[in-house]
């Protein structure tokens, strides 16, 4: 959506959803997953508005559903693009919208191509992309050229249209498993929200995210809502919904290796080698007078996050510390973590509320690494079955040197702070209640263990001992405790994060006054205005409504970006600033003023573009910013039932895969059904918590596996059996659910069928079972490196 | 009194199981040791029971439109029958109405089984500890002004208010799930659920647990029109049990054994049970 939009964030949020005409859920079982928020959705249906589950098979989601559609595991692409081609092909399109709010009508480098599912740039060798044809044709004011009629080749119209010309309904039916009725009525419900006053919105989760193609399936759902001119709408967007309750609060605050808070980019050891470079190199120019261009400030917030971080320390002669940044030395998100580890190259590691050991791909391999590690620290509400990884069934605890360390932790309830949610919102909440015995805040642990280090460092350097690098240590800026008292306190760390001056401390009133002088400091940019003079704007719980009545509730906590309630809503007025649907207006300007959400990018309607995050200024349909491509394309899961049926590729020609995974997957002689993984209401994540109720454990108690009654009666499997379920990379033992709510799919004349999974389970909480993570691949998104835990290949023999 | 009223509309239900857990939890229930899944689908355990007061019911999923299967999921709970069979059958009388629900009180209660065997539902149980009978009490014994089980539902597909209002509101509802409409271009909407079926409004002089069903009843065990006891049936074993008691001096075993020679001693009821 970053890409796309300009923002990675849910655009609308959980109470808007009641607005929609029409709700399209796909790689995402919301009733299941979401049950609460997912009242917004029943909301919108009782005010007329149709359901489409988009599924492997049928769902809780799907139970209450208008229309379902059957998908086979991650083939998301095949049918979006083949919705995309319908939408094209048959004139469904806002098309005022379309020339006007997105990059239609601009023209791309000629040089450009795409022949047989590979983009021109190409390296085969390193699996990489060189993007220089993926660009647009500059005028001579450097301001990309364009075409409003649409008609000129190289416009990104026509380059659209014809790379999913080859999306048609047979084509989409065979790769997909989907009938091609069932499909051509999806396409045309959905597309039915083209027109002004119509709209869709689309819920995505992990069964969109968590492929090898993850980020390029959701570009298709990005592009059919730019296309219906959905997004900016009340009941429209892309509402990507979080897999945990402060997964936003994470990216936001940047727990993901290739980010600084607030999505600033993490400086690259190869590219950005000092202060002026990473500044060049990450703030993008337009001469477009039309283009906000908001990241053009991006100085200012990393410039204030480094006075944030190292205070006195950092002045404008030493480019406020940035040299004491970590940098990229190459792409580390999880999956290359624990392949590391796995080689002996971490001393230790501390793992705070997560449990990889049932969690995590290829988990047995991933257990095996933590065996190497010296020394553990996992910081948990009580035994996890990570914790416990030293004697799991299968290990030899004399055998493994690892010191584990478990530190009882705080639960949610039991200490202060601010969750953010899908929608954006940080709502703030209070302690309920004093953690039990020794259990502790993870602000307090955080906060103990850098103030230790500060004590360690400054006597290692006293006594003249031979430090790497302790300035950034020993001279961060650090004080979250009052003085006199023992607990740091969560309101100075979000004071901090609001942003204040340097000189005054005081607070600022949000990121436009943030400086790139040093002399304003801001922990995240993003959040400012979340924590002001006037106070902690996010444990606010008015329910005062908006001019438009929309359920914003603009006094309900506080989200970001200023309390922006539907991001890039200037898509959702004409040029003159009046609503395309005056009935759910969002914003509207009435001569002066814009009057309802706070506008996203200020000034008079006809004066600026609505994405204001992207330098082009408008919604991206063509976006070059990704590894795998300016277009989506088809292309089979790493692990695949069949033969690519659109192009010759097989796996995504992007998609990382580590030379020490290489004999990791399997072909679909040994394993030839489609293994994929899932959640029920009743447990959560990786069940450290839920396996441990017995209120739960009485609903599902065991760890189990859904069949077709096909497939269980080719293999002599009744419902309730004991079944092994086996991939290359192990097996594990379960119960059979034989459920008529899975069916083989037709792909291409040949039936393929289905082994669904839980993947809750372990062995070291209350209640037991084999992990579905022990048969996934050590393989992920070619962007993101998500893994691809959503369709993989497995054997079934009952046991 | 206040005469009110459970509404599940089946058709809002995603069988979360917010309801289960919800009873379970203000009523300090334990959950029960259940393996794998009674079924069919993901229903655990296979029936109430003296600790399971209400208990999700899945259903094996209709897939002839296979566009929109139907896959029908039900909350189960004690229907607190308007004429309720285990209120005339209870030997000691401890089976009444408290705020127009049907209550076991305990404490007076010898776990004789009677109930057990007149309710067509099969919802009292016996608790093997205490030989006593429990089920649902509507949350009239530990106190809450909405129950448990409609305050924790998230769809609102379980709703508690006035009986006579929530009617109106299923019959209008109804309307609305079993007749086709027309979009706003005149294309015709076929019914969403064109069998769509109340139950609960006349069964046993009216039920306080009216649901919705995406079906009709016999598809999901409920019987379209049973027959409460006759009292006259059950007249004859009062008398003879009220007899016998006398000489139990007031020991529950010795209760539950002059139960057991009043039935047989007595033309048995000849309502027979159908699940």
């Amino acid at each position: 959506m970053a890409n796309t939009f300009g923002r990675g964030a849910m655009t609308n949020h959980w109470i808007d959803i009641q607005h929609a005409d029409v709700i399209l859920v796909i790689g995402s079982n919301a009733a299941e997953n979401h049950p609460i928020s997912f009242k917004y959705v029943l909301k919108a249906k009782e005010n007329g508005a149709k359901l489409i589950s988009v599924d492997p098979r049928i769902t809780r989601t799907t139970s209450v559903a208008d229309l379902y559609a059957p998908l086979r595991c991650g083939t998301d692409i095949a049918f979006m693009g083949g919705i995309i081609n319908y939408a094209l092909q048959n004139n469904k399109i806002q098309k005022e919208y379309v020339v006007e709010y997105t990059n239609a009508s601009l023209l791309v480098n000629p040089s450009f191509g795409f022949n047989d599912g590979l983009f021109t740039g190409y390296d085969r060798g390193n699996r990489k992309y060189g993007k220089d044809t993926w660009s647009y044709q500059l005028d001579s004011k450097g301001i990309p050229k364009k075409d409003v009629t649409l008609q000129d080749p190289n416009c990104v119209y026509q380059l659209m249209k014809k790379h999913f010309e080859r999306y048609t309904p047979e084509k989409v039916s065979a790769i997909t498993g989907c009938p091609k009725d069932t499909f051509l009525k999806v396409a045309d419900v959905y597309t039915s929200t083209h027109k002004p006053d119509k709209v869709a919105t689309i819920m995505y989760a992990m069964g969109t995210t968590q492929h090898t193609i993850g980020t390029q399936n959701i570009r298709t759902y990005a592009m059919l809502q730019l296309l219906m001119g959905n997004v900016g709408m009340a009941g429209g967007g892309i509402n990507a919904l979080r897999g945990e309750s402060n997964v936003q609060g994470s990216t936001d605050y940047a727990l993901l290796w290739h980010i600084l808070p607030g999505y600033l980019g993490i400086p690259q050891t190869k590219k950005d080698v000092d202060f002026k470079t990473y500044v060049k190199n990450n703030t993008p120019k337009t001469n477009d007078p039309m283009s906000v261009n908001w990241w053009q400030h991006k100085p200012k917030y990393l410039v204030s996050l480094l006075k944030a971080w190292y205070g006195d320390a950092a002045t404008k002669e030493n480019n406020f510390c940035f040299d004491w940044l970590p940098k990229a030395s190459k792409p580390y998100p999880h999956i290359v973590l624990f392949e590391d580890m796995f080689a002996g190259q971490h001393k230790g590691a501390i793992l705070m509320g997560t449990n990889p050991v049932v969690g995590g791909p290829d988990s047995s391999r991933e257990a095996k690494a933590l065996e190497r590690l010296e020394w553990l620290v996992c910081a948990d509400l009580w035994e996890t079955d990570t914790s416990v990884f030293w004697k799991r069934p299968g290990a030899n605890p004399a055998a493994i040197q690892t010191e584990v360390f478990l530190l009882p932790m705080a639960s949610s309830v039991e200490k202060e702070g601010s969750v953010s949610n899908s929608g954006r919102w940080a709502q703030w909440r209070y302690k309920a209640q004093e953690p039990p015995g020794q259990a502790r805040s993870d602000l307090w642990l955080v906060d103990a263990m850098f103030r230790e280090l500060q004590k360690l460092y400054k006597a290692d350097v006293a006594a003249g001992k031979r430090c790497a690098l302790p300035d950034p240590i020993i001279k961060g800026n650090w004080d979250y405790t009052h003085p006199g008292e023992h607990e740091p306190d969560p309101h100075l760390v979000a004071r901090e994060i609001n942003g204040y001056e340097w000189g005054s401390k005081k607070l600022v009133k949000n990121f436009t006054v943030l400086k790139d002088d040093g002399s304003t400091a801001c922990g995240n940019w993003l959040y400012g205005g979340s924590y002001t003079e006037e106070g902690n704007m996010m444990a606010r719980r008015g329910t005062k409504d908006t001019a438009n009545k929309l359920g914003m509730y603009p006094e309900w906590s506080w989200c970001w970006p200023v309390n922006r309630r539907i991001i890039y809503n200037r898509a959702s007025v004409n040029r003159q600033g009046q609503p395309w649907n005056p009935k759910k207006w969002v914003v509207k300007w009435n001569g002066s003023e814009w009057k309802g959400d706070v506008i996203d990018g200020g000034g008079a309607p006809d004066k600026k573009n609505p994405f204001i995050m992207l330098p082009e200024g408008v919604g991206r349909l063509f976006a070059a910013g990704l590894a795998d491509g300016p277009f989506p394309e088809h292309y089979e899961p790493m692990e695949s039932p069949t033969r690519n049926l659109m192009n010759s590729q097989a796996v995504n020609p992007a998609a990382v895969i580590l030379d020490s995974v290489k004999g990791r997957f399997g072909n679909s002689a040994q394993y030839p059904y489609v293994g994929t993984s899932y959640r029920v209401t009743e447990h959560w994540q990786a069940g450290a918590m839920t396996r441990n109720l017995p209120w739960l454990t009485e609903l599902v108690p065991d760890m189990f596996c859904e069949i077709s009654p096909e497939l269980a009666s080719q293999k002599g499997i009744t419902n309730g059996d004991k079944v092994k379920i086996i991939s290359k990379r192990g097996t594990i033992e379960a119960r059979a659910l034989v459920t008529s709510r899975i069916r083989a799919w037709n792909i291409n004349g040949k039936s393929v069928e289905m082994v669904g999974m839980v993947w809750h389970f372990g062995h070291g909480c209350a209640v037991s079972g084999d992990s579905c993570n022990t048969l996934t691949p050590h393989i992920g998104d070619a962007n993101t490196m998500i893994p691809e835990f959503k369709a993989f290949l497995v054997d079934i023999k009952k046991a | 009194m206040a005469d009110n009223a459970f509404l599940l509309d089946t058709t809002k239900c995603t069988g979360c199981r917010g309801c289960q857990v919800a009873c379970k939890q203000w009523n300090g229930l334990p959950g029960e040791q259940t393996e794998f899944f009674a079924g069919p689908e993901y229903t655990n355990p296979r029936e109430l029971s003296s600790i399971t007061w209400n208990h999700v019911k899945f259903f094996d999923v209709d897939r002839s439109n296979p566009e929109h299967p139907v896959w029908q999921i039900m909350h189960k709970k004690c229907f607190h029958c308007e004429d309720a069979n285990c209120m005339k059958v209870c030997p000691e009388r401890a089976i009444s109405k408290v705020d127009g629900w049907v209550v076991i009180d305990q404490s007076k209660c010898i776990g004789c089984g009677a109930c057990v065997n007149e309710c067509i539902y099969h919802v009292p149980h016996i608790r093997q500890s205490d030989s006593k009978t429990y089920k649902c009490n509507a949350c009239t014994v530990n106190e809450r002004e909405i129950p448990a089980c409609a305050f924790a539902c998230p769809t609102g597909a379980l709703t508690y208010g006035n009986r006579t209002a929530l009617l109106q509101d299923a019959q209008s509802r109804l309307k609305k799930y079993t007749h086709a409409s027309r979009d706003a271009e005149g294309n015709e909407i076929p019914a969403v659920f064109p069998k769509a079926q109340l139950y609960g409004k006349d069964q046993f002089g009216g039920l306080k647990m009216l649901v919705i069903l995406k079906d009709r009843p016999s598809k999901y065990g409920l019987e379209e029109n049973p027959r409460p006891l006759e009292i006259t049936k059950v007249e004859h074993m009062h008398d003879t049990y009220a007899l016998l008691s006398m000489f139990t001096l007031g020991i529950p075993s010795l209760k539950r054994m002059a139960y057991r020679l009043s039935k047989s001693s007595t033309a048995s009821s000849s309502d027979s049970k159908i699940s």
